[in-house]
C-alpha cells in the first residue's frame, strides 16, 4: 500500500462516519420544523409551531417529569451501589474478589428488553403494579455496574497508603473517608452519575417494559412514532434532548465553580 | 463481629443483593414460569416442558432465528466498519482525534427512540428526508427500504456500531507500533500484519466490542418496530406478544428463557477468559 494515501483516506473515512452518525439527528431536527402531519419534506413553510404546541402540552411536561424523577432515584442510588461496589472491585483484596467481578459485569451483557420484560413478568407474578419506580429497578440492574466500573477505573489509580497516613496521624476512619478516600473517589463519582443521569434519561428498551402506565420521553416517543405521529414527535425529541445536554452542562460548569472555590487562588 | 468480615465482602454486599433481588430472581421467576403448563398464572403446578415444545414447533423458533441472524450480521459489518475508524482515531492523536472520539461517543445519550425516528423520516418514501431533498433539488425520484429488513439491519448497524467501537478502539490502542514496523521491515505485506500482528493484539477489545453488539442486538427490538414495519418479528416482539397480547406467560417465559440460553452460551465461555480488573486498569 502506498504511504501517501492512507492519511486523506483515513481523515475521509472519520468525516464519512461521523456523517452518517449524525444524519438521523439532524433529519430530527429537519423533521420539527414542519406543520404537516404527513412528512412533505423540503418543508413548504419552515416553522416552529409544533414548539408551541409541544411546550403547550402538558404531556409533554408529564414525561420529562417522569423521566427526570426516574433518572433523579437512579442516579442517587447508582452511585451510592456504584460507590460501595467500587471498593470491593478495585480498593480491597478479598477472596471472592475475582467472582465478585466477573458477577457484576453480567447485566452489562445482557439484552435489555429481554431483562425488561422478566423484571415486568415477576413484579406481576407478586403482585405489584408496575410504575416509575419499578422502572428505576429496572434502570439500577444495568446502570449500577456500569457506574462501579466508572468508579473502579479511578480506585485502581488510588494510593491505599494514603488512609495509612492519615490513619498514623491520628485521624479517625470517619476522617479518612471525608478527607482522604471521598476526594480521590470524587472524580469518579461525579463520572459515574453523569454516565447514569445520560443513560438513564435515553433508556428506552428498559422503560418500555417498566413503567406500567407513567410514560419515559423514550417510551412515548417510541409509542408515537409508531402510531399517531405528526411534528410534534420531533419536536419533543429535541427538547427532551436538550433538557439533558443542558442539565450535564450545568452539572459540569457547577463542578468547576465548586473546584474554584475549594482552592483559593 | 463485623470485624472479622474483610471489608471487601461488606462493601460488595449491597450490590450482590440487590443484583440477587433485582437481576437474579427475576430470571428465576421466568425460568420456574417457563416450566409451568401453557396459558396458567400459577406457580404451584407441576413441572412440564410443553412451552419448549411449542416455542419451536409452533413457529416461535423464527423471531429467535431472526434474531439471531441479525445480531450476527450486526456484530460482523459493525466490526467491519469499527475497524478502520479505530485505526485511523488511533493513528492521529491530539485535540481533533479527541473532538471526533467525543463526537462519536455523543449519539450513545441520545434516546435509541430519537435516533431511531430520525433514520425513519430520513429513510421515509417521497416526503422523506432524503427522497424530498433529491426530488426538489435534482429532480431524482428514489425509492425507500423503510418498511423492509434491510431498513431494520441497517438501524440495528446503526445504533450498535458505538458499542463495537469504543473497546475496539481500547483493542487497537493495545498495537504497540514498533511491532507493526518490525513486521513490515521483515517483509511482511498489508495483509499479513493484520493477521498474524495487529488482530491478536487487538483481540481482546474485538471480542468484548463484539460480545457486547451481539448482546444488545439479540434484544433488540425498537429497530424492527420503527424501521422495519411487519418485515420481520424479532424475539422481543414476540415474547411481548406472548405475555401481553396472547396472555400465555409461561410460553413467553420459554422464549425467554431460550434467549438468556443463547446469551450464556455465547457470553460465558469469552467472559471467563479475560481479567476485567486487568482490562478497566488500563
Amino acid at each position: 500500500m502506498n504511504g501517501r494515501w492512507i492519511r486523506p483516506l483515513a481523515q475521509m473515512w472519520v468525516v464519512m462516519v461521523l456523517t452518517a452518525l449524525y444524519i438521523p439527528i439532524v433529519s430530527v431536527v429537519l423533521a420539527s420544523f414542519a406543520n404537516t402531519r404527513y412528512m412533505r419534506f423540503p418543508h413548504k413553510e419552515w416553522t416552529v409551531a409544533a414548539y408551541h404546541e409541544a411546550v403547550a402540552s402538558p404531556t409533554t411536561w408529564d414525561i420529562h417529569q417522569v423521566s427526570f424523577k426516574i433518572a433523579l432515584c437512579t442516579v442517587v442510588l447508582a452511585v451510592v451501589l456504584g460507590t460501595l461496589g467500587a471498593m470491593a472491585f478495585a480498593r480491597y483484596d478479598w477472596r471472592g474478589r475475582s467472582l465478585f467481578q466477573k458477577v457484576l459485569v453480567l447485566p452489562i451483557f445482557f439484552p435489555q428488553p429481554v431483562l425488561g420484560l422478566a423484571i415486568l413478568l415477576s413484579l406481576t407474578a407478586v403482585g405489584i403494579t408496575p410504575t416509575w419506580k419499578t422502572a428505576v429497578i429496572a434502570h439500577l440492574v444495568w446502570i449500577v455496574p456500569i457506574v462501579t466500573l466508572v468508579i473502579s477505573i479511578r480506585l485502581f489509580g488510588y494510593d491505599v497508603a494514603q488512609e495509612e497516613a492519615a490513619l498514623d496521624l491520628g485521624a479517625s476512619r470517619l476522617q479518612v473517608i471525608r478527607e482522604v478516600t471521598l476526594p480521590a473517589l470524587w472524580p469518579g463519582i461525579f463520572s459515574g452519575a453523569t454516565f447514569a443521569f445520560l443513560l438513564s434519561w435515553a433508556n428506552l428498551p428498559l422503560s418500555i417494559y417498566t413503567t406500567g402506565i407513567d410514560n419515559t420521553l423514550p417510551s412515548w416517543l417510541f409509542a408515537r412514532t409508531a402510531t399517531n405521529y405528526s411534528p410534534i414527535v420531533p419536536a419533543v425529541a429535541v427538547i427532551g434532548t436538550l433538557v439533558s445536554a443542558f442539565v450535564v452542562v450545568a452539572l459540569v460548569t457547577l463542578r468547576a465553580l465548586a473546584a474554584r472555590l475549594r482552592t483559593p487562588s | 463481629m463485623t470485624a472479622r468480615l474483610s471489608p471487601g465482602v461488606v462493601y460488595a454486599a449491597p450490590v450482590i443483593l440487590f443484583l440477587t433481588l433485582a437481576f437474579a430472581m427475576p430470571i428465576g421467576i421466568v425460568a420456574w414460569y417457563s416450566l409451568m403448563p401453557p396459558r396458567t398464572f400459577d406457580l404451584t403446578l407441576a413441572f412440564t416442558l410443553e412451552n419448549y415444545r411449542a416455542a419451536f414447533v409452533d413457529g416461535y423458533g423464527k423471531p429467535l432465528m431472526w434474531s439471531l441472524i441479525g445480531a450476527t450480521l450486526t456484530t460482523l459489518v459493525c466490526a467491519l466498519l469499527a475497524w478502520p475508524t479505530a485505526k485511523a482515531l488511533h493513528a492521529h492523536v491530539g485535540r481533533a482525534a479527541a473532538v471526533v472520539t467525543a463526537l462519536i461517543a455523543l449519539p450513545i445519550f441520545i434516546s435509541e427512540s430519537v435516533r431511531l425516528f430520525g433514520l425513519s423520516v430520513f429513510m421515509m418514501p417521497k416526503g422523506g428526508i432524503l427522497a424530498g431533498s433529491l426530488n426538489a433539488f435534482f429532480g431524482v425520484q428514489i425509492g425507500s427500504i423503510l418498511n423492509t429488513r434491510a431498513a431494520a439491519l441497517l438501524g440495528m448497524i446503526y445504533i450498535h456500531f458505538p458499542f463495537m467501537l469504543f473497546p475496539l478502539i481500547l483493542g487497537v490502542g493495545m498495537i504497540p507500533r514498533d511491532r507493526v514496523e518490525a513486521a513490515r521491515d521483515l517483509g511482511a505485506g498489508g495483509w499479513q500484519v493484520f493477521r498474524e500482528v495487529e488482530l491478536p493484539l487487538a483481540a481482546p477489545g474485538l471480542m468484548i466490542g463484539g460480545l457486547l453488539t451481539f448482546v444488545l442486538a439479540l434484544g433488540a427490538n425498537a429497530e424492527a418496530a420503527i424501521l422495519g414495519g411487519r418485515a420481520v418479528t424479532v424475539i422481543t416482539a414476540a415474547i411481548d406478544q406472548r405475555f401481553n397480547y396472547g396472555q400465555d406467560w409461561p410460553s413467553g417465559a420459554a422464549l425467554t428463557v431460550l434467549v438468556i440460553l443463547a446469551t450464556v452460551i455465547i457470553v460465558a465461555p469469552v467472559l471467563a477468559r479475560f481479567d476485567l480488573a486487568r482490562l478497566t486498569r488500563r
